[in-house]
């Protein structure tokens, strides 16, 4: 009978090599728990067959399988996007939102908007620790379209949630600057280009006139804050000029950014979505140049996209960002409130009805949305259990973002999502950074304060 | 130039014969935290206090 059973089950877990593209180094994975080492080229034979790594691993490898399946499978909801209102003052090329409700969609009225963020706040209440907030973002469309309504709920529940915003920048007068930082708010901006000409090509009004300025303005504003971020959406249009980008970021101080690839979602995107390997090499220029700015300066600009790679890379649970594991956070560590009421697993699926998992207010509220068929199909999304994923030595680096793009644009759950080659780049790059010492340059200060360390090895 | 670097090339491999090289360290570091993330690819909360 034991006979029979496969060398892997009787030696315990085994380790997989990967090349990272590194003079040195190359690594080796255990993606059943996200295991991973860097080790000698030259010594890689040998190390997978057994030794002293091989050794020191398999007395941990259970409880790392534990602490990734809990992570995956055991959070309960502690953040919620809210979207206050279907209309937007822009009509971005690559939004996952339908144009016809961000032209002529409807708000969420004042008093919906307290109601659901009471009916919200119970609910975290009943399955988050005391003492613990949870986070509420007001998202797009344009959460600021409505902003007496947004204002008057920051207000009202300043003392049970922590709240964010993700605005385009445009309405941010300097009361809106003020409200928002006296009780501070964190703020996500939007810029996709380091001159209009080039935020223009995919940001602009209805009527097609620059925000460009406007936005800058509004960065001059949160000058100084503490917290506050500018995401880039990497397009065909703005590619070349990634590194320009982080130099202006850089030079008005913005301490966050990301550069996003764009979500294909909705067709629209896809015409501007760049190949992979494009992707990659103005991605790593810009990572690159961000780098060399701190170095120059001593100043950080963080790419939090990046970051969370490496961090999910050096500390699994520590992920900032929920987009980069399978199950995503979707529907379980997250959920989205659209401006009629009704809850999805993320803002990504509001332009798709088959997710709309329920009304907050309705009999039911969010225990219902989190059992619906909506969330389970996100939630299910596993990228143990579909090809070529599960054979992926980064899998759960990575966990193949995002289900609503895989959806609409490849065709289903079971499919990888539209940058696959461009993660395991980033993933390489990622771990040429650990190799050479320099992954901290690349992260938040303190980025790991009440951390533990489980497991550092020298050998 | 190039000629120099031949050289240096040369003479390194030839050390290398004569004395083979340290195994660089293996580096495997793991962390963990009770897990609190709730960002996306369209917005990353920073609970940094304010600094005005």
């Amino acid at each position: 009978m034991t006979a029979a059973l496969p060398s892997r089950a009787l030696a315990g877990p085994a380790l997989i090599p990967v090349d990272i593209g590194h003079p040195v180094y190359a690594a080796v994975t255990d993606p059943d728990t996200a295991f991973w080492a860097l080790v000698d080229k030259t010594r890689l034979a040998e190390t997978v067959a057994g030794g002293p790594l091989l050794d020191a691993y398999r007395e941990q490898a259970g409880a790392f399988g534990q602490e990734l399946h809990a992570l995956r499978f055991g959070l309960k909801p502690s953040g919620v996007y809210l979207n206050p209102t279907e209309r937007c003052n822009l009509d971005c090329t690559y939004c996952y939102l339908p144009g016809k409700q961000r032209s002529g969609g409807q708000h969420m009225p004042a008093e919906t908007l307290i109601a659901s963020l009471g009916r919200l706040r119970d609910y975290f209440r009943s399955v988050m620790p005391e003492g613990r907030k949870p986070r509420a973002i007001f998202h797009g469309a344009e959460p600021l379209m409505n902003q007496a309504a947004v204002f008057a709920a920051i207000n009202e529940f300043a003392d049970d949630f922590a709240f964010g915003v993700q605005t385009n920048g445009t309405l941010l007068n300097d009361a809106a600057v003020d409200f928002l930082t006296s009780r501070n708010v964190s703020i996500g901006l939007s810029l996709d280009g380091p001159v209009a000409g080039i935020t223009d090509a995919t940001r602009r009004t209805w009527g097609g006139k620059s925000v460009h300025g406007k936005v800058l303005a509004a960065m001059d504003k949160l000058k100084g804050y503490g917290s506050w971020s500018v995401i880039t959406t990497c397009t065909t249009e703005n590619l070349p000029h990634l590194t320009s980008m982080v130099e202006l970021f850089h030079a008005h101080e913005v301490p966050t950014c990301m550069l996003n690839t764009l979500r294909c979602t909705l067709p629209g995107a896809r015409g501007v979505k760049p190949a992979d390997g494009e992707m990659a090499k103005a991605f790593f220029a810009a990572l690159d140049r961000s780098h060399a700015l701190y170095r120059e300066s001593g100043r950080k600009l963080v790419v939090a996209n990046f970051a969370n790679i490496l961090i999910g890379i050096l500390a699994p649970t520590a992920r900032r960002l929920m987009c980069d594991i399978s199950p995503c956070g979707g529907g379980r560590a997250f959920f989205a409130l659209a401006a009629d009421g009704s809850l999805y697993p993320c803002s990504e699926f509001i332009g798709l009805p088959r997710f709309n998992g329920g009304s907050l207010l309705s009999e039911g509220g969010v225990e219902a949305a989190l059992a619906s068929e909506a969330f389970k199909t996100v939630i299910g999304r596993d990228v143990d259990k579909f090809s070529p994923c599960g054979d992926c030595a980064i899998r759960h680096f990575c966990g193949s973002p995002c289900p609503a793009e895989a959806h609409e644009m490849n065709g289903g759950m079971e499919k990888i999502g539209a940058f696959c080659d461009f993660y395991k780049e980033q993933v390489n790059y990622a771990l040429r950074l650990i190799a050479d010492g320099k992954a901290d340059d690349y992260l938040w200060d303190g980025w790991d304060e009440g951390t533990e360390t489980l497991f550092d090895l020298s050998l | 130039m190039t000629r120099t670097v031949q050289t240096q090339t040369q003479t390194q491999a030839q050390a290398n014969i004569q004395q083979p090289q340290a195994a660089a360290p293996t580096i495997a570091v793991r962390k963990s935290c009770n897990p609190d993330g709730i960002g996306l690819s369209h917005y990353v909360l920073m609970d940094k206090k304010a600094a005005k």
